[in-house]
């Protein structure tokens, strides 16, 4: 029997591992439990041992290859005594950064035993491990598939579906290369459940099938952190209040907070081009400008125009962008340049009185800020000393970022920074 | 009287009916069946049961007659017909009555009689000599099942012209027998009937007898049948029958048009639904080419009625009803997680050699446009074969070529319709070939031959 040696997982946000040194050579057999290879995670070095013992008969990666978590590296042939075994060395050098290297599964019909099940835990039948072969369905992909059989299994009718959406996908996506597809339930499913004459279909229109696939592509590629912090705006209120009087009058459309929460966004980007930046492969991209989109509720659905150059702008000017794209956006009168080229997003779902929300982010960005509504609040407010509770007028902030590359502490502090930026906003900041 | 109120009323005790009441009250369920005869319906009164036990008659007569060689001599073989039917109809009374006994201990109440629609929630229940009893039940489950259909014209007037009822009950055995229609119910009743003597023609209209069937499979039995002394016409239309001291049916084929005469006709040409008088209209329900219209959950155009069985259309089976009976009582109680599979579904005719299948034949699994790849594999190489004296026979498997799924598999020979259920179980786990050649079949079995034919598809069979 053929065992797939795969890299392991060495810790929730480890993607992948780098190999330092294999201990064995092909045709050397290995005893269960016995050191296979050393690698090395960006958290730690690790021995690897044997699952089972047998021959190494295949090594698929080199010393000092970086592979993804869960492709196979090498093989061990549990049924083999040394001498007989014809060997055949086969190298594969793994892109870094190709979810799905194309080694990841080989099974024959003959060898069909593989250990797809003692990975997974789950069972899958003969044919849709067959499938899963000819189609070169990962045993990543495979588990991920929603199974409509007995006890939640994979059939025949789920991979194929599974094949056919991933198929459609890639050809809209309009690249051969996997990356991501949209996974949702096959209709079959549910009409089952909700029999004629109690449903009605609509297809899902052209922003809907955008959001699907985005929002879907976002949660499966970048595992999402949400933070939230809490701003106490009560100053910024006073100085918003200040700066609309007249404002309309002056320049012809009225002030609203969202030009408060861009600029100190924009601000606090400056300090931290890393949220401002995009992770392609093992390399982050990091730009010299801020594009801010803003997510906006148009009658056409969810659409997030963006402001070009936003670091090169006033609050005035950035006051105008958001004037303008807002009102072209409501009024359908958007270019696609307007939608496209957004470093960092912005969304105000306290518009409709939320507080907190936990926002997806809008790949390929970093990050993705969120507002609620201001609301006022009993605080309790130490004064020289002195605690005591006051009325003010209080605000959630959240962050959700991309984990792979930010971590916990530069999100924090960049949280931090937006946060001192809207309480300490001054009059002349904003001039 | 305060009427009686279900959660599920169903009309006809049939192999549908009981199963889906047993499994209705699992669920907890208050169930009433509704039933004018005896319980078990046409499979256990008229059907499945009672010929198998006039077949099993005929078997071992025809083993008999091949004893001397086995090396077993005897004197003065014969046979009394009267207690061929007297054997299976006593068989026939035990089932029911444990069916019977089944629906005391699952608490469900039988109310003898006929039932009609009344509307949605109400049964009108009529014993003769009585007044109609009104039941109101949230969900009404129908399971009336079919009767023997006849050619417009001819009258089934059960003596000369008898249908699958008084074929298996009568007291005198004809000299000989016209069987209009080479389906299931045909070719059974001719291979007993040729077995004890009498002279048997059946007359098919399509080119071949057990049209569903695979013709390569069909061939065999057909070759075997026609052996035994069965006069086989197929692409034969009937064009008139006429009764008088014997029964003459005027047919027609490509060669022109002759006269059949024989003591009976036997009318097994299908099987109608019986929907009469039940107040489907009352009810507004759909009907789909003369059976109730019903979805994958046996639920028919109206919400709380369902149908379950022959009246909902075919493959008229009593494997079938009994499935859609779980099924219905399972989404009465919203635990049904899936429909009916309806690809899924054996395929058992129990003349010798018998023939069973699952799933495509050739021809069709070529017009729906798959590449296949075919398996075969005779009874005759296997050991246990020859041991038997059962050399007649052989599997054949269908297979899909790029994944090596199991589209169909056809078995003619001894215990075909005992081996079949491991390939409806390898279908339904989504076996390939590989599983099924791969898998050790026990030495010495029939079996073997599936291990083989699945090989034999890739080319890599042993015996042969």
């Amino acid at each position: 029997m053929r065992i797939e040696i795969v890299m392991p997982k060495m810790g929730e946000s480890i993607q992948e591992g780098k190999i330092l040194h294999w201990t064995k050579r092909i045709g050397e057999r290995i005893e269960k439990e016995e050191t296979l290879l050393e690698i090395s995670t960006d958290k730690v070095d690790s021995e690897i041992p044997s699952p089972a013992a047998g021959v190494l008969v295949e090594i698929r990666a080199k010393e000092n290859d970086v592979v993804p978590v869960g492709a196979v590296i090498a093989i061990v042939e549990t049924g083999l005594v040394p001498e007989n075994t014809a060997l055949q060395e086969s190298v594969i050098n793994f892109n870094v950064g190709n979810q799905s290297p194309e080694v990841s599964v080989h099974i024959s019909g003959e060898t069909n035993k593989s250990n797809r099940e003692e990975k997974s835990g789950r069972f899958y039948s003969p044919l849709v491990r067959k499938i899963a072969e000819k189609e070169k369905i990962s045993n990543q992909e495979l588990d991920a598939i929603v199974g409509t059989g007995t006890n939640g299994r994979v059939s025949k009718k789920d991979i194929l579906a599974y094949c056919k959406q991933k198929e459609m996908l890639l050809q809209s996506v309009g690249r051969k290369e996997k990356s991501f597809f949209l996974q949702s339930v096959p209709i079959e499913e549910v009409l089952a459940k909700y029999p004629e004459p109690l449903h009605r279909i609509v297809p899902l229109d052209h922003v809907q099938l955008k959001m699907a696939e985005h929002m879907s592509r976002s949660a499966a590629t970048s595992p999402h952190v949400t933070i939230v912090d809490e701003a106490d705006v009560s100053l910024l209120i006073l100085l918003y209040h200040k700066l609309s009087d007249g404002f309309e009058k002056e320049h012809g459309f009225k002030l609203t907070l969202t030009p408060f929460f861009a600029f100190a966004v924009v601000r606090a980007l400056k300090e931290f081009p890393l949220l401002n930046s995009s992770l392609a492969g093992d390399k982050v991209v990091f730009k010299k400008y801020i594009n801010l989109g803003i997510a906006v509720a148009s009658p056409a659905g969810l659409l997030v125009p963006v402001i070009k150059y936003a670091d090169e702008k006033n609050f005035l000017g950035l006051a105008q962008a958001i004037h303008d794209l807002t009102y072209r956006t409501r009024a359908k009168r958007l270019l696609p340049e307007d939608i496209s080229g957004g470093t960092f997003s912005l969304t105000n779902y306290g518009v409709f009185g939320n507080i907190i929300g936990t926002p997806i982010i809008n790949q390929p960005q970093a990050a993705i800020f969120g507002i609620g509504a201001v609301k006022k609040r009993p605080v309790v407010v130490e004064n020289e000393g002195n605690d005591s509770i006051e009325i003010r007028s209080m605000l959630y902030l959240t962050l959700s970022f991309d984990h792979r590359f930010i971590d916990g502490a530069t999100g924090g502090q960049f949280m931090a920074r937006v946060r001192q930026g809207l309480e300490q906003m001054t009059e002349n900041e904003v001039q | 009287m305060a009427e009686r109120q279900y959660d599920v009323a169903i009309i006809g005790g049939g192999p549908g009916g009981y199963v889906a009441a047993i499994r209705a009250a699992q669920h907890g369920l208050k169930v009433g069946l509704v039933e004018r005869d005896k319980l078990g319906g046409v499979c256990l009164n008229w059907g499945c049961i009672p010929t198998k036990a006039l077949l099993r008659s005929a078997e071992l007569y025809s083993i008999f007659k091949r004893s001397a060689e086995f090396g077993i001599t005897h004197t003065g073989l014969g046979f009394d017909f009267s207690k061929i039917i007297a054997r299976s109809r006593g068989i026939s009374e035990r089932i029911s009555k444990g069916v019977e006994y089944l629906m005391k201990k699952n608490k469900i109440d039988i109310i003898r009689g006929t039932a009609k629609l009344a509307g949605k929630n109400f049964l009108e229940v009529s014993t003769d000599g009585k007044d109609a009893e009104t039941i109101k039940a949230s969900n009404i489950i129908i399971a009336t099942g079919g009767r023997p259909r006849t050619i417009s014209g001819v009258v089934i007037d059960r003596k000369k012209i008898i249908s699958s009822t008084e074929a298996m009950a009568l007291t005198e055995q004809p000299k000989s027998m016209l069987i209009l229609g080479g389906g299931a119910i045909g070719i059974e009743f001719a291979y007993f009937y040729n077995t004890f003597g009498t002279k048997v023609t059946v007359i098919e209209m399509m080119p071949n007898i057990l049209p569903l069937e695979d013709k390569e499979q069909v061939k065999i039995v057909e070759t075997s049948l026609k052996k035994s002394g069965i006069e086989i016409l197929t692409g034969t239309k009937v064009e008139r029958v006429t009764v008088g001291d014997e029964v003459t049916v005027a047919v027609s084929d490509a060669n022109g048009k002759k006269e059949l005469k024989a003591a009976v006709a036997l009318m097994a040409i299908g099987v109608q639904a019986n929907i009469e008088n039940l107040g489907l209209e009352n009810a507004g329900i759909k009907l789909e080419n003369g059976f109730i219209q019903t979805n994958e959950f046996c639920k028919t155009n109206v919400d709380a009625l369902y149908a379950i069985g022959d009246v909902a259309g075919p493959p008229l089976l009593a494997h079938v009803a009994s499935h859609e009976g779980i099924v219905a009582a399972d989404h009465i109680a919203g635990k049904a997680a899936h429909g009916i599979d309806r690809t899924n579904i054996p395929s058992c005719i129990y003349c010798q050699p018998q023939v069973a299948s699952v799933g495509l034949t050739e021809e069709a699994a070529l017009a729906k446009g798959y590449k296949i790849k075919v398996g075969r594999f005779p009874f005759r190489p296997l050991g246990k074969a020859m041991a038997l004296g059962e050399s007649e026979g052989a599997v054949k498997l269908i297979f899909e070529e790029k994944y090596g799924e199991l589209l169909g598999a056809h078995i003619v020979g001894s215990e075909a319709t005992e081996m079949i259920a491991e390939l409806v179980t390898a279908r339904a786990l989504e076996t390939t070939w590989y599983e099924l050649h791969s898998t050790m079949h026990a030495h010495p079995t029939l079996s073997e031959a599936i291990m083989e034919a699945a090989g034999e598809a890739y080319g890599v069979a042993l015996h042969i």
